[in-house]
């Protein structure tokens, strides 16, 4: 598949151009909203920091809140989709698409509904055995049958998988008399939801598991030229899938624990990548995590101004853009590699 | 072999079709007692927009299906058989403990449990046409229903249960002393306020992890009745017909902004979390340049009475309240 | 036989149904107030709420599972259902959109309607949104769970919103519910099986044949393009109607059609009973669990059928592991 930028040099100046446009993305978030506050207060707000002036304390502390958990939850997400894909062979899989999302849900809001008061950290442990319980479930699922794993078949299983674990998140909330829209907010996806002191916690986890993704960019690069070349020039397959599997399940667990159900972005941020880098995934990897964390930043910012003062949750967002890139890549079929 | 499950299939379903004709018929033949009718009683004809209820002479056996009317008939001196649970308290709000010993609960609100409710025998029935049109028709074959709307206008709900009640005088009793005291607390803020009258007010209610500004609703209504007004994106948010607005950022604080506000929070099972959301935003600077908290009018008030009660007593003791808080007598 | 089991088993929950609730009967009590020998007492209970709930629920249930039979068999695939594809969704984003905006000018009576819409719509946008020269099972799948997914979102932002008032209407239909069923609905659900699921029945043999692939579907002369639609087209009806009147239950398309396979094996004109008879008493027991279990509470059955059709699926799948 030709890709856009062939030569070293113009993967650099890409990746340039993707941290730029990060950064454009991240001032963004940092000043617009209900109150615009201009780039000059912003920096001032880093560089001479003063309590007294309200714009200073909101950028210190809710939009800077903000922005650190939309890159963080973009770019896990995408990078998490770029695995997922990866491992599975299917450019269809992300981790919303493949239930993954819906089991750390549903594992959450069982134990929202057991510990009322746990800390964030309880939260995110949860978050990642519901997205492994539900990884493990795909996995088997997909692989039923005659023909064994298959690309739609995983598809079909994920999508089973998320609607069992809706259903029972559902349940919970009802049989748990909770108030429904309490909850409902959350799970449309929101980054504002959480405190800075809240997050804390999680990101050097989350930092972990992306340094983690990038070590692995070379293992993969093998990997996807199939198992029994890779086992040929030597690669320990098991450890390399595993060590993706926790990858995913980390960040994947991370985000939801975040943010709760954001979706379509593990999907459609590693074809962009793909499309401007070929399938080297030493170059896809920081490429998703700059595009992930712009697109889920952009998003967010639309997010505040559709229905103000109210906010649109940003899953909803990310669904609605995502759809027809999805549809449009179902009916291309599958690109046989 | 193909013939088999065909031949199966439709013994199958003649059989359901036999027990629905069954069915039907003898639900036909029962007769439907609406009309219980004890001699010389007057007949009152109720109409409500799902046609009109027929009841005659003086119901004993009250079933409510909504707080509201939960509210107003005890207002009434009437002890319903059966009510709703409450929404938090539950099954029954404090306020209402003493008067509404023994009800039978009847489940949620939104679904009750109509066989509970058939088994009370109830010779009247209340019900609000926003949660139970669906349910009309079951209603109407065990007891005369009244069908109410909107669930908050308690008001309407007082009068219209009076009617039903056959307490119509009581009523407009209750309803003159209400329209007194809201004249007389409205003249003494007035007095009290002089020129900062009227006073700019919002509703806010804190839940677990957002925080809502109730733009019209029950307090919302009550507040415009005693002369309190709204900032003016609140006030155009009410005139499009906005019931409550959710609110997820701190940067919305701001929107709040009144002279003074009255705070609810959800008293419910995650209480610690929404204490935490309060703290969160209550210590925000941008919360602190609320106009009603530098001038320290922030009042923390009832969810119950301020919000779901949603009847006239619930009104009533929000009423006394408000004179608490500006220090005025009653 | 096999059959005769499930159709008893049905029979032994319908029964549960009647009997069961907050005030307990007896099985004679009931069959007398069935047949109108009752005394009266416990006619309304019986005939009013309890009867058309265990019909309507089992109706219900057995149309999504006939439903989901005939999607597994088109897109040959144990994992394809009326809620995975998007079908279901559509209802409800229709369901949604009806109750925040026109509830309140045409009342309850329109939403089985605007739902069933909401599903035809869906559905034909599936269909066309996979048509590239023919439409492959696959393609269709594929694009059925992108629009579940887009109008699950769109569906949370309406509730998220509009007022508390929609939102929780909207959203105890979305559970799925047959509570207050009436006999009109019963009558409807009973005039769609008994109009499709004969319709499957004759449409059989092109299903047997299709499932040996479409090339060799195509040699032996079978219109494969267009028996293929018109399965899908039935199938989308009874799911349609069934989630118009009890909401989108979910997973019954899932796991009947799939339990029934696993005790019956191929045979498509025997499976059709049997998904549906397993269908219905699914959603007819959750709804007496619902009832009964929880009280005073009258809890929705959508959040049943998953908890009892999830630990049989998964079991039923280890059992076959190496199938």
């Amino acid at each position: 598949m030709a890709h856009l930028l062939f030569d070293q040099s113009k993967k650099i100046w890409g990746c340039v151009a993707a941290f730029v446009l990060f950064i454009l993305a991240a001032t963004a978030s940092v000043s617009l909203g209900q109150i615009t506050i201009p780039f000059s207060t912003v920096v001032d707000a880093f560089v001479h920091f003063d309590p007294a002036i309200t714009e200073h304390m909101l950028v210190r502390t809710t939009r800077l809140t903000r922005a650190i958990i939309a890159m963080v939850i973009g770019g896990a997400l995408a990078v998490a989709g770029a695995y997922m894909q990866a491992l599975t062979r299917n450019p269809l899989a992300s981790p919303s698409i493949f239930g993954i999302n819906a089991g750390a849900m549903f594992f959450i809001v069982l134990a929202l509904s057991i510990f009322p008061a746990a800390s964030m950290l309880v939260y995110m442990w949860v978050a990642f055995l519901g997205a492994a319980v539900a990884a493990v479930i795909v996995y088997f699922l997909g692989s039923l049958g005659r023909d064994g794993l298959s690309p739609v078949k995983m598809v079909l299983a994920g999508s089973a998988v998320a609607a069992l674990f809706a259903s029972f998140t559902q349940g919970t909330l009802v049989l748990n008399e909770e108030n429904l829209e309490s909850v409902l907010f959350w799970m449309g996806g929101s980054v504002s939801v959480r405190t800075m002191e809240n997050v804390q916690p999680l990101l050097p986890i989350m930092g972990a598991a992306f340094i983690l993704a990038l070590c692995l960019a070379r293992p993969v690069n093998v990997l996807i030229s199939g198992d029994d070349v890779a086992r040929g020039l030597g690669l320990r397959l098991g450890w390399v899938k595993f060590a993706l599997a926790v990858v995913i399940v980390v960040l994947a667990g991370g985000s939801v624990a975040m943010g709760g159900t954001i979706a379509f972005i593990g999907l459609i941020v590693p074809h962009i990548a793909r499309g401007l880098v070929g399938q080297d995934y030493r170059w896809i990897v920081p490429y998703c995590a700059l595009m992930g964390a712009s697109l889920l930043l952009c998003a967010d910012v639309l997010a505040r101004f559709i229905i103000m003062p109210q906010e649109m949750p940003i899953g909803v967002l990310t669904a609605l853009m995502g759809t027809p890139f999805f549809i449009y890549i179902a009916r291309r079929g599958f690109v046989k590699k | 072999m193909q013939q088999k499950p065909k031949l199966l299939l439709l013994l199958l379903m003649t059989m359901v079709l036999s027990i629905f004709t069954a069915a039907c018929g003898s639900a036909d033949n029962k007769v439907s007692n609406n009309s219980e009718a004890k001699p010389a009683e007057q007949t009152r004809k109720i109409t409500h927009p799902l046609g009109t209820t027929e009841i005659v002479g003086t119901p004993k056996k009250v079933v409510t299906l909504f707080q509201g009317a939960t509210d107003v008939a005890v207002a009434l001196n009437v002890k319903p058989v059966g009510a709703v649970e409450s929404w938090s308290q539950q099954p029954v709000y404090e306020y209402l403990r003493d008067s509404l010993k023994d009800v039978e609960n009847l489940g949620v609100e939104t679904q009750p449990n109509l066989e509970l409710v058939s088994k009370l025998k109830p010779d009247l029935i209340i019900a609000s046409i926003s949660r139970h049109e669906k349910i009309y028709d079951q209603l109407s074959k065990i007891a005369p229903t009244v069908m109410i709307d909107p669930l908050y206008d308690f008001k309407n709900t007082l009068a219209v249960v009076g009617q039903a009640l056959n307490k119509e005088a009581e009523s407009k009793v209750l309803l003159d002393q209400w329209d007194k005291r809201v004249a007389d607390l409205k003249t003494k803020l007035q007095t009290k306020l002089g020129s900062a009258w009227p006073l700019e007010a919002t509703v806010l209610n804190f839940r677990e992890d957002h925080a809502r500004i109730y733009v019209t609703g029950f307090a919302g209504d009550i507040l415009d009745e005693l002369g309190f007004i709204r900032s003016k994106t609140l006030q155009a948010e009410a005139d499009k017909g906005t019931v409550h607005m959710k609110l997820t950022s701190v940067e919305s604080i701001p929107s709040m902004n009144a002279k003074v506000l009255f705070v609810f929070k959800f008293d419910d099972s995650g209480a610690e979390k929404v204490q935490k959301l309060y703290q969160e935003w209550t210590n925000h600077p941008l919360w602190k340049g609320l106009d009603a908290v530098k001038s320290n009018n922030v009042h923390l008030v009832d969810e119950v009475t301020w919000n779901v009660g949603g009847g006239i007593i619930a009104a009533n003791l929000m009423l006394d309240d408000i004179y608490q808080r500006f220090g005025l007598e009653k | 036989m096999i059959v005769v089991m499930a159709a008893s088993l049905a029979l032994l929950v319908c029964m549960a149904g009647l009997t069961l609730g907050s005030t307990l009967l007896s099985p004679l009590e009931v069959i007398a107030e069935l047949f109108g020998l009752g005394d009266g007492e416990n006619a309304y209970i019986v005939m009013t709420l309890r009867l058309p709930r265990v019909l309507l629920s089992f109706l219900a249930g057995a149309a999504l599972g006939i439903a989901g039979l005939i999607l597994q068999s088109v897109i040959r695939n144990p994992l394809a259902s009326p809620d995975i594809i998007g079908i279901t969704n559509g209802a409800a984003v229709a369901a949604t959109l009806y109750t925040a905006l026109l509830m309140g000018k045409w009342g309850v009576a329109g939403l089985p309607f605007a739902a069933m819409l909401g599903a035809g719509t869906v559905s034909l946008l599936i269909y066309l949104l996979s048509w590239n020269k023919g439409v492959t099972p696959i393609r269709l799948v594929l694009i059925g769970i992108g629009m579940a997914a887009a109008a699950g979102a769109v569906t949370t932002m309406m509730t998220v919103l509009s007022p508390t008032m929609v939102a929780s209407q909207a959203y105890i239909w979305m559970i799925g519910t047959v509570y207050a069923a009436n006999y009109a609905e019963v009558g409807a659900m009973l005039v769609v099986i008994g109009v499709l699921v004969p319709l499957t029945l004759i449409l059989t043999r092109p299903a047997h044949v299709q499932e040996l692939g479409d090339d060799v579907a195509t040699s032996l002369g079978d219109a494969v393009q267009r028996h293929r639609t018109l399965f899908i087209v039935i199938s989308v009806a009874l799911a349609g109607s069934a989630v118009a009147y009890a909401g989108t239950i979910g997973f019954v398309g899932l796991v009947a059609p799939h339990i029934a396979r696993t005790l019956i094996g191929r045979s498509f004109y025997l499976l059709v009973p049997v998904a549906g008879l397993l269908g219905g008493f699914l959603v007819c027991a959750a709804d007496v669990i619902g009832r009964t279990l929880f009280l005073p509470y009258d809890m929705p059955a959508g959040i049943f059928t998953a908890a009892i059709g999830a630990p049989f699926f998964i079991y039923l799948l280890y059992r076959n592991r190496n199938l």
